[in-house]
C-alpha cells in the first residue's frame, strides 16, 4: 500500500526527556486515521512534527513521497498539508466570512503587488474567494453567524471556524488537533458526522483526540503512543482486543484513582 | 579586575532593583511602565527633601520614598491603567498612557525640584580599600542596602499570601482567577510593590549619585534592557539582567574608557544580536 | 463610504492643503506655519510607518533611526557627490529599505515588548553610530546643505528664505498626500487583511500557507522607507543634520502619535500627528506649565478615547 502521508521514525528530543520516539505509520488517501493514547504520550509533540511547525530531531515526513519536515508550516501548507489548532486560535477580530476569505491565501492566482493595483486577476480571485467562503460556511453549517466578530462566537462555533479556515487552503491532507475536546455526547456525534463529510469531499484526515469513544466511531485505522512509542496500530475493532492498549490504558486510570 | 568586579556587583544591585519592579509590573498585566524612570527620579527627589533638607535619618527617608512611590503606583492602577486596559482594543494603548504618565511625573518633577543636580550628606564618610579594591564605604552599605531589599523581596514573593496570588497572576491571569484570586486587588498591590522598588533604589542612590531631573528617561531604557536581557515578567531574570548590564558597564567603561560612547554603542549592538539568538531573553516567557 | 462621497473627501483635503491653507497663511501673514505644517506632513509619514508596523502586530519605537538615516543619507550624497537633491530622496528611502531588510530579518522575529525594545536600542545605535562614524563628521553633523527646490539652488540665503519655506510645504504636502493615499489603498487591498491576519495570529497565519516572514519583512521595509524620506526632506529644508536630528524622543513620538490617532484607523497617524505637534506648540505660552498641561491632557485623552481619537466616530454610531 502506498501512503499518502507517511511518517517514519519520527524522534524528538527536548534536551534529555524523549518526547517522540521513534513513530512510523502512513496514511492512506481519503483515510481517517485516528492517533491517542493517554495524557503525555507526545500526541502533540507528533501533531507539530507532522504539520512541520516543530522539527524532528530524528526521521522524516513524507508527503506524496516527498520529505516535508524541515520546511516551513507555509510551504507544507502550499504543498497539501493542513493543520488546525484548539478552539481559540481564529483571526479574532475579523468577521467568521473574512476569515474564511483570508485563508483562501493559497488559491491567490493574483501576486501581492497585484492586490494593490486591483489588476483583474486580483478582482477575479477576491470574487471566488468570496463565493468559495460561502459556500464552506453553508457546508458546515454556519452561514447564520458569518457576519459575526470571531472573538464572539460561542465555543462550539469557534471549532467550525477552525475547520472551515483549514478547509479553505484547499487541502489534500487535513490534520485536526483534538477535534472533539470539552464537547458533550450530542456535540461531539455532530462533530464526528461533520469529520466524516469532510472525507466525502475527498480529504485526507489525521486527527490527534483524547476522546476514545468518538475515535472508534470515525477512524478506518488508529495508531496508539504511549510514553512516546507506538504501541499498537489497527482497525477500531483491533485495537479495543489489543492488551498493551487496554494495560496502557488502564494503568494511568488505576494512576488516576491512586491504586 | 577586583576593582571591576565589585563596581559591577554594586551596580549590578542597584539596578537589578529597578529591573525588579519594571517586570512586576510587567509580569502582572503586560504593561511595560514608561514611568519607571520617572518613578525612580520621584523616589530620590523624596529622599532629598527628608533626609537633605529637613534632616530626618536615611532610613526614614528612604522609606518615606518607598511608601510614597507604592502610593502613587496604586493610584496610577486603579484610575489610570485599569481604564484603559478595560475600554482598549489593544493591549498597546497602555504604552501610551504609561508615556504620558512618564511626562507628567517629568513636568511635576521639574516644577517642584526644578532642573538643578541636587545632592545630599553622605551618610558614611571613609573608603574601603584592600584585596586591590578601592570602594567608598557609602557605595558598600547601599549595594548591601539593596541586596537585602532584593532577599526580602524574593522571600516575600515566596512565602506571602500576596505573593503567592501575583506569581499565580502573572503565570496565568485566567487561572488565577478562577482559583479564586481577587485579580483587581493583587494587580493594584503589585504595581504599588513595583512602584516602591523603584522608591526605594531612588532614594538609597540619592546619597551617591545625587539625583537630577533630567535622568528618568535613560533609566527607564536601562532597565528595559535589562528585562530584556534577563526576560521580561521573570523574577530570576530581572536580577540576572541587573548584574549583568552592571557588570558589562563596569567593564565595559574601563576597557573602552578612552572611547567614551562606543562603551553602550557595544551594549546594544551586543543586546540586538543576543535577542535575535535568544527572543524571550535569559529565563522569559513568550510575549504577545 | 460610497465612491462619489469619496471623491469630494479627497477633493475637499486637496484643496484645503494645497489652496486654502496657504491663502489662510498669506491673508494671515503667519509665514511660520509653512514650517510648522511641512514637518507635521513630514512626521506623519514617517508616523504612517510606523502604523503599519503596528498593523502587522509590531510596536515600533525605532523609526527614529531610520530618518536618521535617511537624512544622513541625503545630506552625504549632496554634499560629498553632488547628487542632485531630487535623487537623494528616493536613495535615502531605498538606503533604508535594505537596511531595515537587514536588520529586520533577526529582530522582526522577536514579538510584543521585546520587539518595542530591541527598535527602541536601534534608535540608540543610530545616534551612537552617527556620533562614531567619520562619514558622519560627529557631533558636529552636516550642516549648510544646499538645495534646489523645483529646480532652483539654494545655499542657505537669507533674503530668500520665505520662498524655499512654501516650496518645502508644497513638497511634504504633496508627499504626505502621496504616502497616505497608498497606505490606505494598501490597508483596503487583501494585502491589509494580510497584515491584519498576522497581527492577530502568526502562527494561523503560517499555517494557511501566509509567509508571515516575508510579509513582515515587505511591512517593516515600507515603513523604514517612508521614514528614511521622511528623514531626507527634513534635513533638506533644516539644511542640516546632527547626532541628535532625531533621536529617541522622536521615535517614541512617532509610536504615540499612531496612539493618538487610533491604531485601527489609517488617517491616524495624520491626525494624531497634527494634534500632539500643535497640541504642544500652542501650549507654549503656557510656559513652565507646558510639559504638564500637555501631560495630563494626553492622560485624560487616553482615559476617554483609549483608541484613538478617531474612535470617536464609531463610538456616537455605537450609541
Amino acid at each position: 500500500m502506498t501512503f499518502l502521508l507517511e511518517a517514519k521514525g519520527m524522534t524528538k528530543r527536548f534536551g534529555g526527556l524523549v518526547a517522540v520516539n521513534n513513530v512510523s505509520f502512513g496514511v492512506g488517501a481519503k483515510e481517517i486515521l485516528s492517533v491517542i493514547g493517554p495524557n503525555g504520550a507526545g500526541k502533540s509533540t507528533l501533531f507539530k512534527l507532522i504539520s512541520s511547525f516543530l522539527r524532528p530531531t530524528a526521521g522524516e515526513v513524507l508527503f506524496r513521497g516527498e520529505r516535508i519536515s524541515d520546511l516551513a508550516p507555509h510551504i507544507a501548507a502550499r504543498k497539501g498539508v493542513v493543520r488546525t489548532f484548539q478552539e481559540t486560535t481564529v483571526f479574532r477580530n475579523m468577521s467568521v466570512r473574512d476569515n474564511v476569505i483570508i485563508a483562501h491565501h493559497l488559491r491567490s492566482k493574483a501576486s501581492l503587488l497585484g492586490y494593490f493595483f486591483a489588476t483583474r486577476q486580483a478582482k477575479e480571485d477576491e470574487a471566488a474567494f468570496g463565493r468559495s467562503a460561502d459556500e464552506i460556511l453553508g457546508f458546515l453549517g454556519l452561514e447564520s453567524i458569518a457576519g459575526e466578530t470571531a472573538r464572539n462566537l460561542p465555543h462550539g462555533h469557534l471549532r467550525g471556524l477552525g475547520i472551515a479556515i483549514g478547509l479553505a487552503t484547499d487541502p489534500a491532507v487535513l490534520l485536526l488537533d483534538e477535534p472533539f475536546a470539552g464537547m458533550n455526547h450530542d456535540e461531539t456525534m455532530k462533530a464526528v458526522a461533520m469529520v466524516r463529510k469532510l472525507r466525502e469531499r475527498g480529504l485526507t484526515i489525521l486527527l490527534v483526540e483524547h476522546d476514545m469513544q468518538a475515535v472508534m466511531k470515525i477512524s478506518d485505522r488508529i495508531v496508539v503512543l504511549n510514553f512516546g512509542q507506538k504501541i499498537a496500530e489497527g482497525t477500531p475493532s483491533e485495537i479495543q482486543r489489543n492488551d498493551k492498549v487496554i494495560e496502557a490504558y488502564l494503568g494511568i486510570e488505576d494512576e488516576a484513582i491512586g491504586l | 579586575m577586583e576593582q571591576v568586579v565589585a563596581n559591577g556587583l554594586y551596580l549590578g544591585a542597584q539596578y537589578a532593583l529597578v529591573a525588579l519592579g519594571l517586570t512586576l509590573i510587567f509580569g502582572l498585566m503586560n504593561v511595560l511602565n514608561f514611568a519607571h524612570g520617572q518613578m525612580y527620579v520621584l523616589g530620590g527627589f523624596i529622599t532629598y527633601a527628608v533626609y537633605g533638607q529637613l534632616g530626618l535619618p536615611f532610613v526614614v527617608a528612604v522609606i518615606a520614598s518607598g511608601i510614597t512611590l507604592a502610593i502613587i503606583g496604586g493610584f496610577m492602577e486603579r484610575f489610570l491603567f485599569r481604564t484603559v486596559i478595560r475600554r482598549s482594543h489593544r493591549e498597546e494603548s497602555t504604552m501610551l498612557l504609561a508615556a504620558a504618565t512618564a511626562f507628567f511625573f517629568d513636568a511635576v518633577i521639574l516644577l517642584i525640584f526644578g532642573e538643578k543636580q541636587r545632592g545630599v550628606p553622605k551618610i558614611v564618610k571613609g573608603v574601603f580599600n584592600d584585596f586591590g579594591i578601592i570602594l567608598p564605604y557609602d557605595r558598600i552599605l547601599v549595594g548591601l542596602l539593596a541586596g537585602a531589599i532584593i532577599l526580602g523581596f524574593i522571600l516575600f514573593m515566596k512565602y506571602t499570601k500576596p505573593g503567592r496570588a501575583m506569581r499565580a497572576l502573572a503565570q496565568d491571569r485566567m487561572a488565577a482567577q478562577l482559583m479564586g484570586v481577587e485579580v483587581n486587588r493583587y494587580t493594584m498591590i503589585g504595581f504599588a510593590l513595583g512602584a516602591m522598588l523603584a522608591g526605594f533604589v531612588g532614594g538609597l542612590l540619592a546619597t551617591i549619585t545625587g539625583i537630577n531631573s533630567g535622568i528618568g528617561g535613560p533609566i527607564s531604557i536601562k532597565a528595559f534592557m535589562m528585562i530584556m536581557i534577563g526576560g521580561a515578567g521573570v523574577v530570576s531574570g530581572a536580577i540576572a539582567g541587573g548584574f549583568i548590564l552592571g557588570m558589562m558597564e563596569s567593564v565595559g567603561l574601563t576597557v573602552l574608557r578612552q572611547y567614551g560612547d562606543v562603551t553602550y554603542l557595544v551594549i546594544f549592538a551586543a543586546l540586538m544580536v543576543f535577542l535575535s539568538i535568544r527572543p524571550n531573553g535569559l529565563m522569559g516567557k513568550p510575549w504577545g | 463610504m460610497s465612491i462619489s462621497r469619496r471623491i469630494i473627501a479627497v477633493t475637499a483635503f486637496l484643496i484645503l492643503v494645497f489652496a486654502v491653507i496657504p491663502i489662510l497663511i498669506a491673508v494671515s501673514g503667519r509665514k511660520d506655519f509653512y514650517y510648522t505644517l511641512s514637518s507635521v506632513a513630514l512626521l506623519s509619514m514617517a508616523s504612517a510607518g510606523v502604523w503599519l508596523t503596528f498593523h502587522i502586530g509590531r510596536i515600533n519605537i525605532g523609526q527614529g533611526a531610520y530618518a536618521l538615516m535617511g537624512g544622513y543619507v541625503s545630506a552625504i550624497l549632496v554634499m560629498s557627490y553632488g547628487v542632485s537633491f531630487w535623487w537623494t530622496l528616493p536613495l535615502a528611502g531605498l538606503f533604508c529599505a535594505l537596511a531595515s531588510i537587514l536588520i529586520g530579518l533577526p529582530i522582526l522575529r522577536l514579538r510584543g515588548v521585546y520587539f518595542a525594545m530591541v527598535t527602541l536600542v536601534l534608535t540608540e545605535v543610530a545616534r551612537l553610530l552617527a556620533l562614531a562614524l567619520p562619514v558622519t563628521q560627529g557631533a558636529k553633523g552636516i550642516t549648510s546643505i544646499p538645495v534646489e527646490v523645483f529646480g532652483l539652488t539654494l545655499v542657505p540665503d537669507f533674503t530668500m528664505m520665505e520662498n524655499p519655506r512654501i516650496a518645502f510645504y508644497y513638497l511634504s504636502v504633496a508627499l504626505m498626500t502621496a504616502c497616505f493615499a497608498l497606505m490606505h489603498r494598501l490597508v483596503n487591498s487583501r494585502i491589509g487583511h494580510i497584515c491584519m491576519s498576522l497581527q492577530q495570529n502568526e502562527e494561523l497565519a503560517s499555517s494557511i500557507g501566509i509567509n508571515i516572514a516575508q510579509i513582515r519583512v515587505i511591512a517593516y521595509a515600507i515603513s523604514s522607507f517612508l521614514g528614511g524620506l521622511a528623514g531626507a526632506v527634513f534635513v533638506a529644508a533644516t539644511q542640516s543634520v546632527y547626532p541628535s536630528s532625531f533621536t529617541v524622543a522622536d521615535s517614541i513620538n512617532f509610536m504615540l502619535n499612531c496612539f493618538l490617532g487610533g491604531l485601527g484607523y489609517v488617517f491616524g497617524p495624520m491626525l494624531g500627528t497634527l494634534v500632539l505637534y500643535f497640541g504642544w506648540n500652542l501650549l507654549f505660552e503656557t510656559g513652565r506649565f507646558q510639559l504638564l498641561i500637555y501631560s495630563a491632557l494626553m492622560i485624560a485623552l487616553m482615559l476617554v478615547l483609549p483608541n484613538g481619537l478617531l474612535s470617536l466616530g464609531t463610538l456616537r454610531k455605537e450609541r
